[in-house]
């Protein structure tokens, strides 16, 4: 075993890990509990653009999830928690679904672009505002990069291209806020008091789940659901600390060698 | 004196280059302004021993609606002097049998009207300014990702350019955004492919050495010209901005104030 830090932490990914689409992953809602009962603390994060905090947790109760609303740190959270740093006010290229995550903050007169998936806001004059925002040295934030993602009828560009397309335009970097990057797990340790190496990161996306994980010193555990497809677990180097078939498996692991019995 | 760097190539030039939006004119609403001092230039370089081609990455309108809307403004110019990108790509299209799906500005399309566009097996991307909705960028990205080897074109690669009432994104934003989505390198027809380039100069019948192009955009003008072996001189009008004279990896050999200085810079130091 890599490390043999006592466990305080374990983070778990939402869709595709807990639940795919509007169904539980088998036994998830049980395995939940009986992690609760170990002495560790339990964080939910998950790469959202469009859905408010208030719209994951009414579909994880829906499902019979003990969660609360608290325990969720989402990239529209760590994207908020950018913008209340650096003090700005920013242009939000979000979905309308999105913008009760921002309620409170001052987004008139903005220097600042957050820009997430908003298919409703990605029109030439749209663009064309953040262009000119960012290249007068407003900072880009962007919720993440995922080049495309999957409709009912069919592939859809997700947020990268134009994060992308608009960092061309204007020759900067956006700072990126969501899973794999590192300031996303560190930032969802931060209220739990522990290390990276004191905690364990459980999802079903090899890269952006165990990948970011790991490199922030997390171990990972990939699961076998959700966008899973066979040989992922060799995509990414170092290879997951731990491959199984779903989260209960993941949850009897930990409790059997990574926490002491309560 | 900035000046000196370059006029010393001055002397054994044959043909000079224009680009034209940000040179000859600002556009904007009504088809834009002409640059103080730009129509005399433009007469004043045809009336020396230099020949003058244009050459731009304009893909709103055809040339020969392009063409008209300068002479309006007081140029004096024909659409066989004119070099843009459209045409470029048809002659493509046809070399290598591709039917395209096109993302472009409503009135350049009918430059591809004898371009076979059934079930099309590439795409060309051009300035489409309003038609770069999402709707219309994802219908791209799905014939691009459905293909089995994904072909893109790109009618030039610009960031920006500047109308009337402002910065406007450019071409090149949209075709990057496409890039990253199906992990592809679009080949780039216009500024600042070399092929562009030497098929302006083919017309003309001089050598790189002996051709100087005069633009706005440090990158696709100045830059591109510049690796073709031409001489590259920037204006500071149009989408010109102070931090261009300090850029990491392009540097132009010569920086002027707008088309007008030059040319007289040029006339001067030919004994003209």
């Amino acid at each position: 075993m890599a490390s043999r830090c006592a466990l305080k932490a374990v983070l778990i990914d939402l869709s595709g890990t807990l639940h795919i689409e509007d169904a539980a992953v088998h036994g998830a809602q049980e395995a939940l509990t009986r992690l609760r009962k170990a002495p560790v603390a339990v964080k939910f994060v998950t790469n959202t653009t469009k859905e408010c905090k208030r719209t994951l947790l009414e579909r994880l109760h829906r499902l019979n999830f003990d969660i609360k609303e608290q325990e969720i740190f989402t990239s529209l959270t760590a994207a908020r928690n950018l913008v209340e740093q650096k003090a700005v006010r920013p242009l939000l290229l979000l979905e309308d679904s999105a913008l009760e995550d921002f309620s409170g903050i001052e987004t008139s007169d903005p220097n600042a672009v957050v820009i997430g998936l908003a298919p409703d806001h990605f029109n030439y004059q749209m663009l064309n505002k953040a262009f000119r925002l960012v290249l007068d040295g407003a900072p880009l934030i962007a919720i993440h990069k995922a080049r495309y993602y999957k409709r009912k009828d069919g592939l859809a560009l997700g947020p990268g291209p134009f994060v992308t397309g608009l960092e061309y335009a204007t020759d900067t970097q956006a700072s990126v806020v969501g899973k794999p990057e590192k300031t996303f797990f560190l930032e969802a340790l931060r209220d739990l008091k522990c290390s990276p190496e004191e905690a364990v990161m459980i999802g079903d996306d090899a890269r952006d789940d165990v990948g970011g994980a790991q490199n922030t010193g997390m171990r990972g555990i990939l699961v076998k659901t959700g966008k899973y497809r066979a040989g992922d677990e060799g995509k990414i180097n170092p290879q997951p600390y731990l491959t199984c078939e779903s989260f209960p498996q993941a949850v009897d692991h930990i409790l059997q060698h990574l926490v002491q019995s309560a | 004196m900035a000046e000196d760097k370059w006029t010393g190539c001055v002397k054994s030039l044959k043909g000079v280059i224009l680009d034209m939006c940000g040179v000859l004119y600002d556009s904007g609403e009504g088809g834009g302004v002409p640059i103080d001092g730009s129509v005399e230039a433009v007469k004043r370089l045809k009336a020396s021993d230099l020949q003058l081609r244009f050459c731009t990455n304009e893909t709103q309108a055809t040339r020969e609606k392009f063409v008209a809307k300068l002479r309006r403004m007081g140029f004096d110019i024909s659409v066989n002097e004119v070099f843009s990108p459209a045409p470029a790509a048809v002659a493509i299209l046809k070399e290598r049998g591709l039917r395209p799906h096109l993302l472009v500005h409503d009135d350049v399309i009918p430059e591809f009207e004898g371009v076979d566009k059934t079930n099309p097996n590439c795409v060309v991307i051009g300035d489409a300014a309003e038609n770069f909705s999402y709707q219309n960028l994802n219908d791209a990205f799905r014939l691009l990702i459905g293909l089995e080897k994904p072909v893109l074109f790109s009618l030039g690669r610009g960031r920006y350019y500047k109308e009337t009432d402002g910065l406007k994104l450019d071409v090149g934003v949209f075709m990057k955004a496409l890039e990253y989505a199906c992990d592809i390198e679009a080949e780039v027809v216009g500024k600042p492919a070399p092929m562009f380039f030497q098929s302006v100069l083919t017309d003309i019948g001089i050598q790189p050495h002996e051709a100087l192009m005069i633009g706005d955009d440090l990158v696709n003008d100045v830059g591109g010209a510049q690796q073709c072996g031409m001489k590259g001189l920037q204006v500071r009008t149009g989408k010109y901005r102070p931090s261009d004279e300090r850029h990491p990896t392009v540097s132009a050999d010569g920086y002027v104030k707008n088309l007008a200085a030059a040319v007289d810079a040029i006339l001067k130091h030919r004994g003209q």
